[in-house]
């Protein structure tokens, strides 16, 4: 079901839709878990999650972390490679998500990650709309302008996972 | 006075602010961050989360457990995501609490298998939980519960009755979880955390207070406790012991955290102007002394998170082990290197005085460099009638059983 939207090899094509390949298997187990707690809302995730059990996240979790980012087809911007790294070290992103931004355990990869899909989260947190673990994100996105969103989006969906 | 008080927490909450460098954050930073200096800015530390849909026992490295000679210890019981603070039931149910999720367990004998079901849900922070007298009681977030004659209605629980009501009317964003326990006067006792690392509390938070179940009035026991999720009554003396988290971001080895002890009524151990009752803290003490504050007991390492204790006193353990006190560690993270993440014995003299200190059930700490560090987090220790003891693991949602002999 899953691979229908995500991709039969994790890898989106939508630019929507997050890729879960290479995600950090507490990541996809965490995110699953709230959208069945109801803590994050999705027309079409709600439904799934709410009959899958703890056992079958952690399945599905260990079994998309270990499928391979393929290379993203966005292309960055020269321009927003340069500043968007700026910005990712400004706004503090690579002290959780990770020097290269792939993520670590319930923290998500960025490298790569589809744009809209993005865009969207970062919207939604600056809103204070979407479901935050501890409240770091919606602290973070305080700060973006909309023009910081959209360079950040640009450069995060171009970089290679690995 | 209460709407100052607030005012000043969050002022200090946002000048110590590591995001405030562009504009004031319409939503500050989690609890976590407050109080970390711009000198560590770059930091990278940050606490761990818990495995939200737990972790089954064949896929850890259970075999790293190690316990001292003559002691063995076993998976108990898995599949209670979250699991926290331990209640025994009359008869023999384990009451298993949360503090990231919403439910309560209850792990029973059914067909001679041990089964761990969900008892309550949709609770809000249900950490504190004891059993007394055929009632369960339950701490959340705000409020203070009681279950009447719940083991006869496993599987069909009772609502709630509320005995106090109220308990987070700021919605503070830190320690907002409790411990609770039955104190040996009949009243139940419980903490209101220090709302950040460190900030002004308000009247009573950072404070441990009891609240007769009979009546619902509160009283005040003991003030400047930053935050305590873990308590219990020598068995002897009746003493309320309890263990306390020191601040963050004050260096690797500073302060400790603490287990103390309440010999009168009134006592005060100094957050935020004084920790582990020799330091003061480099904002909040200036203007302060640590000489009017009380000391704690022992001084139990920087940032190990020290959450739940009990007096042991089953009759499996060696003699000497009777009214010693184990603690459990869940951290260290605000550390460069970690340590921690052991369940901790303390041998007391019959005056209360501390003999020895040392490591009991170690194991889950796998290098102290690695981010995680460790593959489990002991929280809560409950000594059970066989004389065993139970220790909790919120990480994965398993509960463990150290034994003696046979």
């Amino acid at each position: 079901m899953c691979i229908g939207c995500h991709g039969g090899d994790g890898n989106s094509t939508n630019k929507t839709i997050p890729s879960l390949a290479g995600q950090p298997r507490q990541l996809i187990a965490t995110q699953l878990f709230q959208f069945r707690q109801g803590n994050r809302k999705d027309p079409q995730m709600s439904p799934i999650a709410a009959n899958l059990s703890n056992a079958d996240m952690n399945d599905l979790a260990a079994y998309f972390a270990t499928l391979k980012a393929t290379p993203p087809s966005h292309r960055t911007s020269a321009d927003n490679a340069k500043l968007g790294a700026e910005l990712a070290k400004k706004y503090q992103c690579t002290q959780c998500h990770g020097p290269s931004l792939l993520g670590q355990q319930h923290i998500p990869r960025l490298a790569g990650q589809q744009p809209d899909y993005l865009r969207t989260q970062l919207k939604g947190f600056k809103a204070n709309t979407r479901a935050d673990m501890d409240g770091n994100m919606t602290s973070a996105a305080q700060a973006l302008s909309d023009n910081d969103i959209d360079v950040l989006v640009d450069y995060l969906a171009g970089l290679t996972a690995e | 006075m209460r709407p100052a008080f607030i005012a000043a927490a969050f002022a200090a909450f946002f000048a110590a602010s590591a995001f405030s460098q562009d504009k004031p954050a319409a939503s500050p930073p989690p609890s976590w961050q407050q109080g970390k200096p711009s000198a560590l800015s770059e930091s990278t530390l940050h606490p761990f989360n818990i495995e939200m849909t737990g972790r089954s026992a064949s896929e850890l490295p259970i075999d790293k457990l190690k316990v001292p000679a003559g002691f063995k210890v076993q998976v108990w019981a898995e599949g209670m995501p979250g699991a926290r603070s331990m209640a025994l039931g009359d008869k023999g149910t384990v009451f298993v609490g949360t503090r990231q999720l919403s439910e309560v367990y209850a792990v029973t004998e059914r067909d001679g298998k041990r089964v761990a079901t969900v008892l309550l849900k949709g609770l809000n922070a249900p950490n504190g939980i004891v059993f007394n007298k055929g009632t369960l009681y339950i701490a959340e977030r705000d409020r203070i519960t009681r279950y009447d004659d719940i083991e006869s209605r496993l599987d069909n629980a009772p609502e709630a009755k509320v005995i106090v009501d109220g308990l987070d009317p700021d919605k503070q964003p830190g320690h907002f979880w409790k411990f609770l326990a039955m104190g040996p006067d009949g009243k139940l006792y419980y903490n209101v955390g220090a709302p950040g690392n460190i900030v002004m509390p308000g009247y009573f938070q950072a404070t441990i207070s009891r609240v007769d179940p009979k009546t619902g009035v509160i009283e005040t026991v003991a003030q400047g406790v930053r935050n305590s999720v873990g308590f219990d009554f020598h068995p002897k003396t009746k003493e309320l012991w309890f263990t306390n988290h020191g601040r963050d971001w004050m260096g690797d080895d500073s302060p400790n955290d603490t287990l103390n002890r309440v010999s009168h009524k009134g006592m005060n151990f100094g957050y935020p102007f004084c920790h582990q009752g020799d330091m003061p803290d480099p904002d909040f003490g200036k203007h302060r002394s640590c000489a009017e504050f009380d000391k704690p007991t022992l001084k139990l390492g920087a940032h190990i998170a020290p959450i739940g204790m009990r007096f042991y006193t089953g009759k499996m353990f060696p003699a000497e082990y009777q009214n010693n006190i184990f603690i459990a560690m869940r951290g260290s993270w605000n550390r460069t290197e970690k340590q921690g993440y052991n369940v901790m014995r303390v041998v007391l003299d019959p005056q209360g005085k501390v003999l020895k200190y040392e490591p009991f059930l170690t194991g889950f700490l796998l290098d102290a460099k690695a981010d995680p560090p460790m593959w489990g987090r002991p929280n809560d220790v409950m000594v059970m009638r066989d004389g065993a003891l139970l220790v909790s693991d919120d990480q994965n949602g398993i509960i463990y059983r150290v034994s003696y002999g046979k």
